[in-house]
Formats: C-alpha cells, structure tokens, sequence
C-alpha cells in the first residue's frame, strides 16, 4: 500500500508525457489525487502512537539501508504535499502551462522527491530525495519562468547545493560511527559537544539555506519572482518545508549534545530574519516580491520555535507549517490572478479591482486575514503557541519575534490596499474562473476549519513530537 | 584469460575482416567477441573455472578483481566501439585498423589489471598505449588530432621511460618483478633503502602521467580535445580503469606498508589537492565541449586518488574503485555518444544549445550523465562518490571534505552545460536522427548511470 507512495508518482510523472495535449490537465489532477487518495489510506492505517510505522527496512549496500516508514509528522507533511500538489495544478488551469506535459511531469517528479524526503528513515535515502527536490523545480523555473531568471535560479540551485553538501558531509562524519544510515543507528552515536556541533551545523547550512534563515536567504526572493507561479507555490508551499521538517526529525534528534551551542545562535538568526523579512516586505514595490519575504519572515518565526525544542512550541509550529503551506499558495495564486489580468504585478500599477472584482476581493481578503493570524484562522493558533515558546526561553526574543505580527499586518493589508482599493486602473478586470475559486476557497475553509479546531492537526501529530522529544531529553537533559 | 585470448582473437578477425570493406562486418566481430569475452568473465566469476586453466602463465593471474575489471573494460570498449559505428560508414576504408587497434588496447588493458610481475604491467601498458597513439591521430584530416596524437605520443613514452627507470632502482633495492616477492623484500626491510624510494617516486609519477592528475596533466586537454571523441571515451573510461587498478595493485600490494606508504602518502596527498583544484577552476571557463570534459575527468582523477592515501584494505579500495570507474565510464560514455551525435565540427558547449528539441533522447542521456558526473543523486555518479569519500572519511577527513568543496565548484560547469542544453536554440536546427545501435549503446548508458548503483548489491 505505502509503496504507492512511490510508484504512482513515477508511473504518472512517466505516463502524462504520452497523454494528449487536451487531456493533460485532467490526467495531472487524476493522477495528484490519487495520490492524495493514497496519503489518505495511510493515515487511516495508521494507528496513532506517535511510534515510526516502517514499510520497508532491509540492508542495501555499504551501511546504506532501505528503510521507509512514516509517523504522525511525516504523515502530516504527507498530506499537506498531497493537498498542495493538486490545488497548485488547479490554479494552474488558466494557464498555457497546463498543457506541458514536461511541465506536469516535473511536478510528479517533485512531489516523488517530496514524499520520499518525508518517508526515509535512513540518512542517505533522505539526502538523495533532497537532492532529488531541487532538480524538477530547477528544471521548472528554467524553463517556464520569466525572461531574467537565469543568474537567479544558478545562484539558488549552487546555493542549495552547497549547503547539501554540507549535510553530506555530516552525514559521512555521523556513519562512520555507526553501523548503517538507518536513523535509529544513527541517533545511538553519542559525540563529544564539540564534534556534535560540528556535524549538526552541517546539517543546519542545509535548511538554513533552504529555509531560509537569514543571511542564508539571498537566492530567496529573486527565485520567488523569477520561477512560474507553480514553481514559487512549490518552493514557498512545500519545499521549504522539506527543512523544517529536517530540523524536528534529523537535526536535532541526531545532535542532541549540539542543542546547546546551536540554539541561540540559530534562534538569534532566525529572530532577525523574521524582523528583517518584514520590514523588507513593508518597502516592496513589487507584489510577488512582498510576499516572498512575507514567505521569509513567517517561516523564520517556526525555524526559530522548533529552535527552543518545548512540546507547545513543536506543536504550534505543526499547524503553522500547515497553514503556511495553505495561505503562501493561495497568496501566490491572488498575486498570480492580477498579474494574469494586468500584465504587471508593481503595486504602483494596480488598484480599484476590489470594485470590479467583488468574490476576488473578498477571498483575497480572507487570505489576507488568514496570512496575519487573526484569530480562528489556523495561523493564529500556530502563532500563539510558538511565540508562547519563544516567551518562555526568552523575553527578549519573544518579543522581538512578536512584532511579526504587527508587521505582518502592515505588508499585507498595505498590498492588499494598494492592489484592490483606490482609484480605478483598469478598464475591466475579470472576476474569478472557477478553477481560482476553487482554489482560494478550499484554502480558506481548510484555514478556519484548522482555526476553529486545530486539534485536527494537533491529535495527529502531538503523539510522534511526544516520542520525539522524550528520546531526546536524555542525554543533555533539556 | 579466457576473456584475454578471445578479445585479442576477435580483434584480429576484425582486423582481417576489414578486407572485406564492410564496417558492419567489422565492427560485428568485434562486438560479438567482446560480448562472448562479457559472457565468460561472468561465467568465470559464478563457477570460479576458466577453459584456458593450463595456458596460466605466472605473470598473470586472473582472481577476482582482475576478472571484475576486465568485465568492465569489456563492457566499456563495447559501448565505445558501439557508438563509434556511424562514423566508420563515413570511412569504411579505416574501420578495420581502428576497431582492431581499439580491441588490442582493451587486451593491454586486461593485461594491466591481472598482471603480477612488472614485466607484464609494462607490456600491458606498451599494449595498451601504442594503439591509442595511432588512434589519437586517426583523424588525418583534423590538425588537432595529428598534434594530440604527436603530444601523447611523445610525453607518454617519455613517462613510460621514467616508469622503467624507477622500475630499475624498484629491481635494484629488491631484486626482483614479482609482486608478492617485492612484497616480502619491502616487509623485511629495517630501514627504507634510498634506493627504493627513488623507485616508488619514479614510478608513481609515470602512473600520474597515465591517469592524468597535476601536476603531469597538461597533456590530457590537449589530447581529449584533439582525439576523435569514441577515442576520447576510450581514454577517459577504458585507460583510466586500467591505469587506476594498475596503479592500486601495485601501490598497495607492494609499497602499501608502514614507513613506505606514508612516505609516498604525503606526496599524493599533495598532487591530489593540486589536482582538485587544477581541474575545477580550469574547467570553470571552457567552452569548449571536450576539453571542458578533459579537465572535468582531471578533477575525477582527483576524487578517485583520494582512495589511495585513505589507508582502507585492499579488497575494500578495489571493490570501491571498481563502482566508481565503472559507473564514471558510464557516463563518460553517454557524454560522448551525445557529443558524438550531435558533431559539431567547433565543439563548442553551445552547439548543445536547443538539443530538447532537436532530439529529446538525446537531450535526456546528456543531463543524467552529467547529473551522474557531478554526483548528483539519484545517478550511479552519486553513489559512487559517496562509497568513495565514506571509504576516505576515516583517515583523511579534511581531504574528503576539500573534495566536497570542489564537487560544489563543479556543480556551476556542470549545471551550465545542463541548462544549454535545456535552453532553446538561437535558430531552427535539424533534428538529429539516431541509428538504432546509437540507441541501444545510450539506452544501455542511461540504464547504468541510472540503475547500476542497484546492481552492486547483487554481486556481492
């Protein structure tokens, strides 16, 4: 059943490319919510005890094992990729791009990369399913994106490379201790603190860089507006994810003794770039651009609260995950709509289509709300838990990290004000195609449902963060 | 020796069968005796028997690995002589001389890899070499080839003078070629004789020639530029397994131990740092196609050295350096079959330009080889590199993390070649059309750069 996982993916990702023209939109939904479908089956099977649930776990070669299993966080990454893949080919429709067959393909192959990334429980196959992410979404941007992406999107793909290099590299360094790459070997090498930091700080370049954390961030932003809207939705939505989901499952788990030396410093980063995000944000002539570090700023805020490794914190930063995932692919997709209407995307150039555009204006705002956390959004939830986190380790840093809010409120509501209020600019501006409303609206019943009743994500997850964290409170006693 | 004897028979039936000015006959009898020469190693590995047992002769010996080598050499000329097809239709008159010369090269080189006295590693090497001088020059046409092969030719016997000249001081410490009685000399020595070292120094640079690492590299851009690309292929995958077992077996046998390995260790070490570099940042503004590949296989040759000096066992380092050139040779040849295809007479990387369009096959061997060059996982390049600096991490940490720096340098001249070859072309070109032995040889590429790391468990 699990291997499905892996085979629909790579049959669909291969099939798709004989598929006609016409068919190629509907073959690409079919085939992402049969995925979707599958996750699901899963997760049904799933008995929840927070244990790991191994599918497949046999030696391969040189320490090398192929374990794959899934727990409740990596269920729930499971299934926020499995909803996302298919609400970004949906709000694909209106374009051209739909018709690629290259182009649907890609995204199959992306999300193979994905659901292996969540599933491996041996550290090469995650290193590989890492690697394998950034070469469809690579592959995406270059070919599909706007006319000045190339020195960009080189500057993304050595930048992560790099920093996967770096994880490499730690990944060697923990083996050699250890029988296999399994992840239960690998957690049983105790290392003295100073060699812990060492490796875990290999690990850390990696999702620092795709996070990212700040300074690690400058391919971030030119990525964001250079690649497709599908490409951004992939990056922001799901990809950036990948390392969040590193840290809870690889990171730390594997460096319990480097916890101490890493966690300021990496608090203190993360602290910056969610303030530096969004002042940024705040100066942004160009919409896309606003919220690419919107994107910065809000997942700096959940690097910096699975920094501070406190059971609330965890759980909150689960359901901002989540939720970021939603409301980034719908902000994507309102920036998306204009720039499809209006050729442009400079708030200076735009205003009035709230009058012209009644539905859009209203989910647009929704979005909106949800993206700066109102309460009984899911945002809101995810928030106060994580900055009750940051609280709680340090007044200051919560504090500082609080102001997001406040912030956050300005970027956003100053797009939205520029873009949908004021004088009018555009003779006509289409209101929504079904295939938008569609879109914008399961995003935003999924936020408030998950607003109202985040124990949907929570029950799920808090089970496998239990175990998590009790494994690790040995050793350094945190 | 089985699989020796019939790739030399073969080679000479494709020698004589050149009379008949048929290449398909040629290049037939030459693919038929290398996949029986295939058929046998593989017989000879399950069964441990061989036909030929009472013709052993005692400089070689056929174990294990050199029968794991020979199957790779074996599989590799195939490709190679696979790929080289349509070019011997335009020149029926030649195919004859360079299908033979290639299969008496890849019998040197099975030479080289079961040797076990230095008298037969010398002969396996003139074996080896001398076709590929001829062959590197084979393009009469073409200046650069006559000045390749005039380059190799002059520096290559010039180091193989240097390698009998160390071979003298190695004779003249020990007294004798065998491998396993300079083994015992070495073992019983109480102090390094001068005399000896003088030997192993000498005799390690003419194998730094013959790999092509700095700082005894600069023929090699020249030549892989100038030589016609299947010969190209030939050099970078066939010569450089041959040249690398060679180069193990005698280094870790003979000169692997105690005082004489570190004393030769430093000094590798070294070379190989230089090579890195060397390779990368020269290969950082190529553009030309081949002599971008010629420095990205100086920066290989890098990686792979960096087996030598990491002090793991010798059955390890072989199995080890056995996936990495095998699966390198994989790609390589994929590579040249593109750049074969695609003929371009300049060669420059941005004849690539728009090859998506004007064969998508084409296009999709050209980025997984390259993907598998630059160790970029799923590709079989990526497993290797990691055997190999997992093999490394224990002795020689801060080296194998230089490597992984240089891999990151690398990835840009990789990852350029990659997107010329995604972007589209200034102007409408001609679809390249593929003869259907092209595809089987790229298909069977694509299939080892893809899959032969799932191949390896088996074997064991």
């Amino acid at each position: 059943m699990a291997l499905l996982l892996f085979i629909l993916p790579v049959f669909f990702a291969l099939s798709v490319l004989i598929v006609p023209k016409q068919g190629v939109r509907a073959y690409g939904i079919i085939g992402s919510l049969a995925v979707l479908g599958v996750v699901i089956a899963c997760m049904m099977q799933y008995n929840n005890d927070g244990t790991v649930q191994l599918f497949a776990h046999q030696p391969w070669l040189a320490g090398i094992t192929i374990s794959f299993g899934y727990d409740g966080i990596s269920l729930l990454m499971l299934l926020l990729t499995a909803v996302l893949v298919p609400l970004i080919l949906v709000s694909n429709f209106k374009n051209e791009l739909a018709e690629n067959r290259l182009f649907t393909s890609m995204v199959f192959f992306m999300q193979l990369g994905l659901i292996g990334v969540f599933v491996s429980m041996d550290g090469l196959w995650f290193y590989v399913f890492w690697e394998i992410t950034l070469i469809p979404i690579f592959l995406i941007s270059w070919w599909f994106g706007a006319p000045e992406r190339k020195a960009a999107l080189m500057k993304f793909f050595i930048y992560t490379f790099v920093g996967s290099l770096a994880m490499l590299a730690a990944l060697i360094g923990i083996k050699v201790n250890a029988p296999s790459f399994y992840i239960e070997d690998l957690k049983a090498v105790v290392f003295t603190s100073k060699t812990a930091c060492w490796l875990a700080l290999g690990f850390f370049f990696a999702f620092a860089v795709k996070i990212p954390v700040f300074p690690f961030h400058t391919w971030q932003p030119d990525t964001y507006t250079k690649s497709p809207m599908a490409g951004t939705m992939l990056l922001s939505g799901i990809m950036l994810k990948m390392a969040l989901y590193g840290m809870i499952r690889w990171m730390i788990p594997l460096f319990p003794e480097a916890v101490h030396c890493l966690q300021w410093p990496v608090i203190i980063l993360a602290t910056i770039g969610v303030v530096y995000g969004a002042v940024i944000a705040i100066k942004q002539k160009d919409m896309k651009r606003v919220f690419a570090f919107a994107s910065m700023s809000h997942v700096g805020l959940i690097a910096a609260a699975i920094m501070v490794w406190d059971f609330d914190a965890l759980s909150g930063s689960m359901v901002q995950i989540v939720n970021h995932g939603l409301v980034a692919v719908g902000l994507f997709l309102a920036v998306e709509i204009i720039e499809r209407r209006t050729g442009t995307r400079n708030l200076a150039d735009l205003g009035g289509f709230a009058k012209q555009a009644p539905k859009f204006a209203f989910w647009f705002a929704a979005l909106a709300f949800a993206s700066v956390s109102v309460p009984l959004t899911s945002g809101f939830i995810g928030e106060f838990l994580m900055l009750k986190g940051l609280v709680q380790f340090d007044m200051i840093i919560g504090i500082i990290a609080g102001t997001t809010l406040i912030l956050g409120a300005v970027y956003t509501f100053r797009a939205y004000q520029l873009s949908m209020y004021g004088p009018v600019t555009r003779e006509q501006f289409a209101d929504l195609h079904w295939s938008e409303l569609v879109v914008l609206a399961i995003i935003i019943i999924a936020v408030v449902v998950l607003g109202v009743y985040p124990a949907l994500i929570t029950d799920f997850v808090n089970p496998s963060l239990k175990i998590v964290l009790q494994t690790l409170s040995t050793p350094s006693g945190l | 020796m089985d699989a020796l004897i019939i790739v030399f028979a073969s080679g000479l039936i494709s020698l004589f069968a050149a009379f008949a000015k048929k290449p398909w006959l040629v290049v037939g009898s030459a693919m038929a005796g290398l996949l029986a020469a295939i058929i046998v190693i593989i017989g000879q590995l399950q069964t441990g028997k061989a036909f030929f047992d009472f013709l052993t002769y005692e400089g070689l010996a056929f174990d294990q690995f050199a029968l794991l080598f020979s199957l790779a050499i074996c599989v590799l000329t195939l490709l190679i002589v696979g790929i080289g097809y349509e070019r011997f239709k335009e020149n029926p008159v030649h195919t004859g001389e360079y299908v033979g010369l290639l299969m008496f090269s890849a019998t040197g080189a099975m030479i080289m890899t079961a040797y076990t006295d230095m008298f037969m590693f010398f002969l396996g090497l003139e074996i080896l070499s001398i076709p590929i001088y001829v062959m590197a020059g084979s393009n009469k046409a073409d200046v650069r080839s006559s000045e390749a092969s005039l380059k190799y030719f002059l520096t290559g016997s010039f180091a193989t003078g240097i390698f009998l000249f160390g071979l003298a001081w190695v004779y003249g410490a020990t007294g004798t070629f065998k491998l396993a009685e300079i083994y015992m000399k070495v073992a019983e020595m109480d102090t390094l004789s001068p005399i000896l070292m003088i030997g192993v120094l000498l005799i390690m640079a003419s194998f730094i020639f013959k790999v092509g690492a700095a700082p005894f590299h600069f023929w090699s851009p020249d030549v892989y530029d100038g030589a016609p690309p299947a010969v190209t292929g030939f050099m970078a995958s066939v010569v450089k397994i041959a040249a690398f077992y060679a180069f193990l077996k005698m280094f870790a046998i003979c000169f692997g131990q105690g005082e004489l390995f570190l004393f030769w260790k430093d000094a590798l070490i070294v070379m190989i740092i230089i090579t890195l570099f060397v390779g990368n940042l020269s290969a950082l503004r190529q553009v030309k196609f081949k002599r971008l590949l010629a420095y990205s296989s100086i920066t290989h040759v890098g990686y792979t050295l960096i087996l030598f000096v990491s002090q793991v066992d010798y059955f390890f380092s072989s199995g080890f350096l056995w996936f990495y050139m095998f699966s390198y040779g994989f790609s390589i040849v994929g590579i040249i079959a593109v750049a074969i295809a695609v003929n371009d007479p300049e060669d420059r990387i941005d004849g690539l330009r728009g090859l998506g369009k004007r064969n998508p096959f084409l296009a999709i061997v050209a980025i997984v080889a390259l993907l598998s060059l630059a160790g970029i996982p799923p590709t079989s390049g990526f497993f290797a590199k990691y055997v190999l600096f997992s093999a490394a991490w224990k002795s020689a940490s801060w080296l194998v993390i230089i490597a992984l720096i240089n891999s990151a340098i690398s990835i840009y001249y990789y990852l350029k070649v990659i997107v010329t070859i995604a972007s589209p072309a200034d102007q409408e070109q001609e679809k390249i059309k593929l003869s259907p032995l092209t595809i089987a040889v790229l298909t069977i590429a694509l299939v080892g750069m893809l899959g032969f790391s799932f191949i390896l468990p088996l074997l064991n």
